[in-house]
């Protein structure tokens, strides 16, 4: 390597003065001597130049424009979902042959797509696709693989509600702004409302019950008490018919709002925000 | 049912491909008539409440609703293959400019669009925004395609204020697509002179990958069962 250093030096400096002189060369050549039938001196070309350019129509204002945007960022705080598009199953690890944890339908009881809060997505050593996911099923905070082709297309929210057992709130944070907080009715001694990670399934309006207010969103947690109720004893948030017991522990385990809170809440909280419901000490 | 009209809509008006769809999926042509009334009336709606609007010709208007769709079908693309495509820093780093880029073109066009503006949609990428090889011969795909689209648009234009400002989309696109190539181990350019690629051409491939997929039901009009 270093007997090469001299030669490609030199090399380099002959290739630079090469250079200069064919540089030198064309200078003078454009400056004295006019290309063959081009009679014209070159500020006269010039001159027509300007001329044509000045003669133009006036520019159109563009009708939009494209303002200068930042690179996308990626917040941590970001869920994703997506919807049950084929009977399935889901298993323990993201394997063919691993353990089956639950049965997975692309209806909920409520009629609507089922949906699965997506946690992760990872290959199998075929190269197969699994996703990992938040299950709607008992014992809570159960979660398994699918397989991708099970499921549609991801949909991202930045919302989360949290739900405090033990202070009676619910606040619904986008980011670490709060968006909404309003006092909740929850489970009573008994029927408690139960402690995990659960997220928004649907979203019921214009039934005619008073007893759960103008709208209730299905969530995928499940009392792990009523487990016999018609509907499989799904947790919903939802209005009442009784505001006064709120706050309170009045419920079957649903998470009641009076109806003013709900109304709000819902035009805050898309489908699919992951739902933290803590105990609170 | 949903209420506002679908992107499907936008990509194919005439619902040939829809119905040719429907029949393969055997769906018989009572639904179809039915289906095809109801969805033609919110369509009807949507249009006529807009039928006046930004000063913008229906044949513009036509091109922008279709630009604004495949904006968004790219956006939505590199936002996810950034979340889960576990894309090399160079791949990471095009997409995140890239996708701000197509983010940036759709609200341009949303906002001169106004109420006439067709909603953001429901893309499902089968698995394309989760693998990065994938990931980047299909953006390249769509950036060469939106660069022959807009070829073929421009000179099909009303408005001299649109056509301004559609081409300065035009060598965006074009720069997208040659950095992308780069990336993808391609020439970024092989021809001397593009060819455009129609709108209906760019429809059916759009409608062929089938990433545009139609919304779930997440609401219902039902009498909760909940526990209460």
């Amino acid at each position: 390597m270093r007997n090469r250093r001299p030669v490609i030096a030199a090399v380099l400096t002959a290739a630079t003065m090469v250079s200069a002189a064919a540089l030198a060369v064309v200078a003078l050549h454009g400056r004295g001597a006019p290309a063959a039938g081009d009679s014209a001196p070159g500020g006269t070309r010039m001159a027509h130049l300007s001329a044509d350019a000045a003669a133009l129509a006036p520019p159109a204002k563009p009708a939009f424009t494209v303002a200068t945007p930042r690179p996308l960022r990626l917040s941590s705080r970001v869920s994703m979902w997506a919807p049950v598009i084929l009977p399935t199953v889901a298993r323990a690890r993201p394997r063919a042959h691993a353990h089956i944890v639950a049965r997975i339908s692309t209806r909920t009881p409520e009629g609507t797509t089922n949906i699965l809060l997506a946690l992760g997505v990872r290959r199998d050593a075929m190269h197969r696709l699994w996703v990992h996911v938040r299950l709607p099923i008992l014992p809570t905070n159960t979660t398994g693989w699918v397989r991708r082709t099970a499921l549609g297309g991801y949909r991202f929210v930045r919302t989360r509600l949290v739900v405090d057992l033990h202070a009676l709130e619910a606040t619904l944070y986008q980011g670490r702004k709060a968006l909404f907080h309003a006092p909740v009715g929850v489970g009573a001694i008994g029927t408690a409302t139960p402690v995990g990670r659960f997220y928004i399934r649907d979203r019921l309006t214009r039934y005619a019950s008073p007893f759960y207010g103008p709208i209730a969103f299905g969530t995928s947690a499940r009392s792990p008490v009523l487990t016999d109720w018609p509907a499989g004893g799904y947790i919903g948030i939802h209005g009442t018919n009784e505001p006064k017991l709120i706050p309170g522990r009045i419920s079957h385990g649903c998470i009641r709002l009076r109806n003013a809170d709900i109304r709000r809440l819902a035009t805050l909280m898309p489908i699919g925000t992951p739902v933290a419901i803590e105990s609170g000490r | 049912m949903n209420e506002r009209p679908s992107i499907l809509d936008g990509l194919d008006p005439e619902g040939r491909v829809r119905e040719s769809l429907l029949e393969t999926l055997g769906i018989g042509r009572t639904e179809l008539l039915l289906a095809a009334l109801a969805g033609a009336a919110t369509w009807t709606a949507g249009h006529a409440s807009h039928a006046a609007g930004a000063g913008l010709t229906e044949n513009d208007t036509r091109i922008l609703r279709f630009d604004l769709q495949l904006e968004y079908l790219q956006a939505t693309m590199y936002t996810q293959a950034l979340r889960l495509g576990h894309l090399r820093p160079a791949v990471r780093d095009a997409a995140r400019v890239v996708g701000a880029h197509e983010w940036a073109h759709a609200h341009a066009l949303k906002t001169i669009l106004g109420r006439r503006a067709v909603p953001p949609g429901f893309f499902d990428y089968h698995g394309v925004t989760e693998d990065e090889r994938a990931f980047l011969r299909t953006a390249v795909a769509f950036e060469d395609l939106t660069a022959a689209l807009l070829k073929y648009q421009a000179i099909r234009l009303d408005s001299r204020a649109v056509l301004a400002a559609a081409i300065s989309l035009h060598s965006v696109e074009a720069r997208h697509a040659a950095w992308l190539r780069r990336i993808a181990g391609v020439l970024p350019t092989l021809t001397a002179f593009d060819r455009p690629a129609s709108q209906a051409k760019m429809r059916d491939l759009i409608l062929s990958t089938h990433f545009v997929a139609e919304d779930p039901t997440t609401g219902a009009r039902r009498a909760p069962g909940f526990t209460g």
